[in-house]
């Protein structure tokens, strides 16, 4: 055998977690990239190895194949779930962008998005005018929601319907952004920082309607302290309202990678959805719908080619609604939709369960 | 790199436009951070540097750019989704690495002639589903099968957990289309269990690891699919134990479909990883399975139950619901996983010895361990001898890198004096040339590399290994 060339540590990695991939390729067929190029290059296994050449130096950190992987990775972390050997490509990843993408280096939309949401005040802002869920929660142990940045901003009416769902939630509207996207895009400490700050701001336990929310929250306070929508209601009990008579809607749903990936919530917004309608799982329901995070707004070219396959699935499946967990997805679902022309209503779990009284299928045959 | 190579390379020859012509531009990769993702495979501490990366599409485009490597005598490496575990797509002598996956059309499957045609990058996985679908098995199944491509599988000859009662990959390949180094195109076989015409080349192309000829089109043999199927396990104070309970099983006229061991050392490893209530106490485990109607295979358990406890098995255990079945292969199938947890280096084998000799075999795999001062787990397939002692270490422990190699080598001499091989299933390889003289002899080597040559006269196909 000979051996790899060793260099001296770069320190861009942490050693256990850049050591840990044992190269099986298990993790190939699971990543929507290594789906779309089919080449080892942008497979997870492919860019752990370019990683490692960068760390190595064997590789400069700015060498184009290098930069283009990292950013044409959707972080989605299909690639955990599958892997034998408990790689958390999710965490190297932050810690590449964390080198990577240093303010000078970081495409200017970027740069813009993480301003927006890095101070308390502009994040609040962007709800004020949209009438998000407010108020002091009912319950006995404390519980809060957590409002999001662009969620708040772009979909008051997921928080509304939260509380609806479930009054004895806390949403105190002086929160700021949980950090995912600063640690996903290349500030990690700026991220853990917001994470810390929020978890000091909201009392008890941290419920969110965004899967990327709660798996970076989840990772930073511990997971005990944050709760998915969907793992919340599924651990109280919660009944929702009486569904609608006359024909079962067919419901389908698109997983929130970081939820399924990183918290391993699969099952509970399956079941919830179940009980209000006939639930259609899609081809590809967990795999990436190419929102991921700043992705769409960054690569929005690959970002449509990794929804396409979606798109086709709901068409076929003729779905009345198609029920989501994240906002991102939310809105990456909806301008496709829309861009198709297809029938399907978009809801977030928490609309469509507040809501269940009222949607019924519209199928025409 | 190799004169001949540097020749052809010199500013001016143009490799990389050339292939470009072939395949088109897109298929095409020269890029440092490209051939850098194409140096390795699952093989550890393998690497070699490749010239260039091409994606063909089809069998014209595979002939062509054969014809231009051999003109210039380039080294082709061909590659399906690179799980080889023995350096089998590492391009040591530099080239190209020509990568089959984007030839992945399932073109038939049949359930009137049970044959399933495709091209080389269809992934096992694809292939089982469609057959099951059709209420169809394809039988091989690798570890790897999510993963792996039917090429690779084919060009490995792998095996799987089924192999004692179903055969490896070899049983189930008909017809071969393949492209020579030369460019020429042949086909072996068709599509019939019985055809005489000819050498049976399709054989030779099992297990010939790239070396001989690019295949581009399979014709496999599927069966019907079994009814159902069951599984059990049963401890035992030891693996010598456990290896009677086997003899006992199939001398008792039951040919089970899965008979799986795990050692102490697995046990107590993939105890301590997934938590699953593992008797870690016990010498040996042993997990069994049968497919079929459910009445044999009720029948069959029994009997293999009985043959357990017989041979002094502490605890016996036959799963009630598909759910306790995967409990009960979740023990099997946490082993690389858990041992792979305990260092960044997990160096996996599958030297095999005829099924009487496993229990000494795994006792010898534990004195080396002793001796070298290395932590080996081995688990494997108690019903074809096929072990997979597995050594976890630190590749920054210089010495223990050296005693493993050392340690390994030990374990394939004494394979090969029982009776056995340097390599089951997973191939020879970059990484197992060196013993296949002392398995083989010279004469045997001899004719390999003329049966090389006969394929391949110019040596471009994946120098440095089988035949070479
Ligand atoms: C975790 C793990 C578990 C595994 N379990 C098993 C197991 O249970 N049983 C087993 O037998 N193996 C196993 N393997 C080994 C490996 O997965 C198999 O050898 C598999 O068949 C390789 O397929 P591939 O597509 O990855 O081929 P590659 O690794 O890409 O190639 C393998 C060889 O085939 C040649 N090749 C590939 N395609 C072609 C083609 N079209 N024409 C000519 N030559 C070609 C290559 O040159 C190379 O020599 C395992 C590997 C891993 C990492
Ligand atoms: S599955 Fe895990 S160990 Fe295997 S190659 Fe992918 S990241 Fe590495
Ligand atoms: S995070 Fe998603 S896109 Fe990135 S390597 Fe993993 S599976 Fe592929």
């Amino acid at each position: 055998m000979t051996s790899p060339p060793v260099g001296e540590r770069r320190g861009i990695f942490t050693p256990e977690l850049l050591d840990r991939c044992i190269s099986c390729g298990f993790c190939l067929p699971a990543c929507p990239t290594y789906g779309l190029t089919g080449e080892e290059t942008s497979s997870p296994r492919g860019r752990i190895n370019l990683m490692r050449a960068i760390e190595t130096g064997q590789l400069a950190v700015d060498d184009p194949t290098v930069v283009e992987e990292s950013s044409f990775c959707l972080g989605c972390r299909a690639c955990e779930p599958v892997c034998p050997a408990g790689v958390q490509y999710g965490a190297l990843l932050e810690e590449w962008r964390d080198e990577l993408w240093r303010p000078e280096r970081r495409p200017w939309r970027l740069r813009a998005l993480l301003w927006a949401v890095d101070a308390r005040a502009r994040v609040r802002l962007m709800g004020v005018a949209r009438r998000h869920a407010k108020g002091a929660g009912e319950g006995a142990e404390p519980a809060s929601l957590m409002l999001g940045c662009f969620e708040r901003a772009l979909y008051p009416r997921v928080s509304r319907s939260a509380r609806e769902l479930d009054p004895s939630l806390a949403a105190p509207p002086a929160q700021g952004c949980c950090g995912a996207l600063h640690a996903h895009n290349g500030e990690l400490e700026r991220g853990n920082a917001l994470a810390r700050e929020l978890g000091e701001a909201l009392p008890g336990t941290i419920v969110t309607t965004s899967g990327g929310c709660s798996a970076h929250l989840a990772s930073v306070l511990g997971p005990e302290r944050v709760k998915e929508l969907s793992q919340w209601l599924a651990g109280r009990g919660s009944t929702v309202d009486e569904p609608a008579t006359g024909a079962r809607p067919r419901i389908g749903f698109q997983d929130s990678c970081h939820a399924r990936n990183g918290l391993g919530v699969g099952k509970e917004p399956r079941e919830l959805i179940a009980t209000v309608g006939e639930y259609v799982e899609l081809p590809s329901a967990a795999a990436c719908c190419g929102a991921a995070g700043t992705y769409a707004i960054l690569r929005p070219e690959d970002s449509a080619r990794v929804l396409d396959r979606h798109l086709d699935e709901i068409a076929d499946a003729d779905l009345d609604v198609l029920a989501v967990a994240n906002p991102g997805c939310y809105r990456q679902l909806q301008q496709g939709i829309k861009r198709r022309r297809l029938r399907t209503k978009v809801l977030h779990l928490a609309e469509l369960l507040a809501d269940a009284d009222r949607i019924v299928s519209h199928r025409s045959a | 790199m190799s004169p001949l190579l540097r020749a052809a390379r010199a500013p001016g020859s143009g490799l990389a436009r050339r292939l470009e012509e072939i395949v088109g531009s897109a298929h095409v990769r020269e890029d440092a951070g490209a051939l850098l993702t194409f140096s390795t495979d699952a093989t550890p501490l393998e690497r070699g540097d490749p010239d260039c990366v091409v994606f063909p599409a089809t069998t014209e485009e595979v002939a062509e750019v054969l014809t231009v490597a051999n003109e210039r005598r380039i080294p082709v490496v061909p590659r399906g989704s690179g799980t080889n575990l023995s350096g089998g797509t590492v391009p040591h002598h530099g080239g190209i690495v020509l990568v089959l996956t984007r030839m992945n059309a399932l073109k038939e499957v049949s359930s009137d002639d049970l044959v399933a045609v495709c091209e080389p990058g269809v992934r096992t996985i694809e292939l089982a589903q469609a057959a099951a679908a059709e209420r169809m098995l394809f039988p091989p199944d690798p570890g790897s099968q999510t993963t792996a491509t039917l090429g690779g599988n084919v060009a490995e000859c792998s095996g799987g957990l089924r192999a004692l009662k179903y055969g490896i990959t070899r049983d189930y390949v008909l017809g071969v289309e393949a492209v020579l180094a030369t460019g020429e195109v042949v086909r072996t076989g068709g599509r019939l269990v019985k055809d005489v015409a000819g050498y049976d080349l399709s054989r030779l192309l099992c297990g010939s690891e790239g070396t001989l000829a690019v295949m581009t089109e399979l014709t496999l043999r599927l069966l019907p699919a079994p009814e159902a199927s069951g599984t059990g396990m049963a401890y035992f104070p030891d693996l010598a134990d456990a290896a009677r309970a086997v003899s006992r099983v199939l001398a008792s006229g039951v040919l089970p479909v899965t008979l799986e061991f795990l050692d102490q050392v697995c046990i107590g490893t993939v105890e301590d990883y997934a938590r699953i209530g593992l008797d870690t106490a016990a010498g040996a485990l042993l997990i069994f399975g049968q497919d079929g109607d459910q009445r044999s295979i009720d029948a069959d358990l029994a009997r293999m139950a009985g043959a357990c406890e017989a041979e002094g098995a502490t605890q016996v255990r036959i799963a009630g619901s598909p759910a306790e079945a995967s409990e009960v292969l979740e023990a099997r199938r946490a082993a690389l996983p858990s041992l792979s947890r305990l260092e960044p280096l997990t160096l996996l084998e599958d030297a095999t010895v005829p099924r009487s000799r496993i229990a000494e075999m795994v006792e010898y795999i534990q004195e080396v361990a002793r001796r070298h001062e290395l932590k080996i787990g081995t688990f494997g397939h108690a019903g074809d001898g096929n072990l997979h002692p597995t050594v976890v270490l630190d590749p920054a422990d210089a010495g223990a890198v050296r005693r493993a190699h050392v340690a390994f080598a030990e374990i394939f001499a004494r394979a090969i004096d029982l009776g056995g091989t340097i390599t089951g299933e997973h191939g020879v390889g970059m990484v197992k040339l060196k013993y296949m003289e002392r398995q083989h002899g010279p004469e045997y080597l001899a004719l390999l590399r003329r049966i090389k040559a006969a394929f391949d006269p110019n040596g471009i196909l994946n120098p440095g290994k089988l035949g070479s």
